[in-house]
């Protein structure tokens, strides 16, 4: 016996009947690795965080980024970056600014060519972490050292993120035209639905018709 | 879409004593200042669970909630209202992934809930136990089990876990889109041909019980249900929720000339506070437990989906991949 529904699709799909076996306990990493996700809600302003995904690569990261964080809001700009591969200060409290905190040593040997690195600050809990700028240096530790040089002293900062630029996978100026589409689709929004007329002409019929 | 139903009952809730108290008092008087908690930051045991918890079961309401509406995409009338469903249905499967991802955070793996969902172990929202039997139920849901969505998480927004509160807060701005496409649609019916108004009523009358029971039974108020409201996990009673889904829809019913299916419904002038019947709660443990008309399609469909695309996960998965919990 099969299951039959009200709905002839899923009758169609020939689901068991009755009492099933539990299912198999997922195995780890079936929903794959987790990706950071950024985006930049319009010119010129910093990229923000948003959430994360999982997705088994970065550019599959990326198309599920765009559905989920750029498909019902205004957005110009997508950056995704492993979680791995992104480095977090501990946290401190509302109005204190973490890199205070942080015992900065300076890196004995200066080894490798700079390269550039990506900054994030959280500047209130419960809030989303915002692009504070790049900064160049040869290490993670050292970004943060450099970080605090160049946007440290603006507190509040409850929080850093720091990522390598080469691990963000950052949307192209030339696909710009793919977040074009959010307007088109008016349907999806509260102001599309206009419907006190209607009440309104409805109501003023009850009123002229006489209860029966 | 989710409800507050049955969520904070019945949990062998850990021994507040075991924890440090230095780092309690830390913890608390964190929350007491108004701030909120990150996923690195202490938390007694209670905290956690209970936040896993209420997360896992609201992102799979959001996942189970999908599919009675789901199943009507193919059969809404015309095509305007097509593509408004789906993109509706779309915005609830995306509130699931976010929300899963927030549970993650405090360490339990979208694997585990997924498994916990399909075997029968963790919850969601019972009123998807019951069937969308036309077009009419489908805009019932929409409308009213949304707005019962939107009390739910606007108080819960408010509450003390970063990442819960920032997903809340997208999730609270794609459903206005839901609670206004779905008043469209009933007002629609409503002021509509007599066969019309019929098929509406017919659905507000279905769908009043489960509504009723949405926000769950009067919250049993332990030492526990105090700790978990100072702690901000826990924002506003079932009953307070129930009141003011009252207050905020019964009028925007009734003004469409709609009936009610219960004669005690009326706001008591004196108190301010709605009275009614007392939902069935003996039907809402048996049908939360298993015994309700869809509980089993819904799980089998969700398993179906799950099992189906099984191989494709696997031949994606990269071979070195290692999994580290999202940040925030």
């Amino acid at each position: 016996m099969s299951l039959t529904s009200l709905d002839p699709r899923v009758t169609r799909l020939n689901l068991p009947d009755g009492e099933v076996p539990l299912m198999a306990p997922k195995p780890a990493l079936d929903q794959f690795e987790t990706y950071e996700v950024f985006h930049q809600k319009k010119e010129s302003a910093a990229y923000t965080y948003v959430g994360p995904v999982h997705a088994p690569n970065e550019d599959v990261a990326f198309l599920f980024a765009k559905e989920q964080y750029s498909r019902r809001a205004a957005c110009v700009g997508l950056w995704v970056a492993r979680t791995a591969h992104i480095q977090v200060t501990p946290y401190v409290g509302d109005g204190e600014n973490v890199y205070d905190t942080l015992r900065l040593e300076t890196p004995t040997e200066q080894s490798g060519q700079p390269e550039p690195y990506e900054i994030f600050h959280l500047k209130k809990r419960g809030k989303a972490h915002t692009h504070a700028g790049r900064v160049m240096a040869t290490s993670y530790q050292g970004a943060v050292q450099e970080a605090k040089k160049a946007f440290g002293e603006k507190g509040p900062i409850v929080n850093v993120w720091v990522v390598r630029s080469g691990h963000v996978l950052q949307s192209a100026e030339e696909d710009k035209d793919m977040w074009l589409t959010v307007p088109e689709k008016k349907y999806r929004e509260a102001t599309a639905y206009k419907v006190m007329d209607k009440i309104t002409k409805f109501k003023e019929q009850q009123t002229n018709t006489p209860a029966q | 879409m989710y409800g507050g139903g049955n969520i904070f009952e019945a949990t062998k809730l850990d021994d507040l004593q075991a924890e440090d108290p230095a780092k309690m008092a830390e913890f608390e008087a964190r929350i007491a200042r108004g701030e909120k908690i990150e996923p690195n930051d202490w938390m007694p045991a209670l905290y956690r669970k209970q936040l896993i918890r209420m997360i896992e079961q609201h992102a799979h309401s959001e996942i189970i909630g999908s599919l009675p509406e789901g199943t009507w995409i193919t059969r809404a009338p015309g095509f305007r209202r097509k593509m408004a469903q789906m993109a509706k249905v779309q915005d609830e499967v995306g509130h699931a992934q976010l929300l899963y991802s927030a549970a993650e955070t405090l360490g339990k793996s979208r694997e585990q809930m997924l498994t916990d969902l399909i075997n029968g172990k963790s919850k969601y929202s019972n009123v998807f136990n019951y069937p969308a039997l036309t077009w009419a139920d489908s805009n019932v849901i929409s409308w009213l089990i949304d707005a019962g969505a939107i009390v739910n998480q606007m108080a819960n927004a408010r509450g003390s876990y970063g990442p819960y509160s920032r997903a809340l807060e997208r999730i609270c701005a794609e459903e206005a889109f839901h609670l206004k496409y779905g008043h469209d649609a009933v007002v629609h019916l409503a002021t509509g041909s007599p066969k019309q108004r019929e098929m509406i009523q017919a659905a507000l009358s279905r769908w009043w019980p489960p509504i009723m029971t949405f926000f769950g039974p009067s919250d049993k108020m332990s030492t526990h249900t105090e700790t978990l409201m100072r702690w901000k996990v826990k924002m506003a009673t079932n009953d307070d929720c129930r009141q003011q889904f009252l207050d905020m829809y019964v009028p925007k019913i009734w003004e469409l000339g709609l009936t009610v299916p219960d004669p005690n419904l009326k706001k008591n002038a004196e108190t301010g506070k709605w009275e009614f019947t007392e939902p069935d709660w003996e039907e809402f443990k048996r049908v939360i437990n298993g015994d309700g008309p869809c509980n089993a399609e819904r799980l089998a469909v969700r398993r179906s989906a799950e099992e189906r695309g099984a191989w494709v996960r696997k031949a994606l998965l990269h071979p070195k991949a290692k999994y580290v919990k999202p940040l925030a």
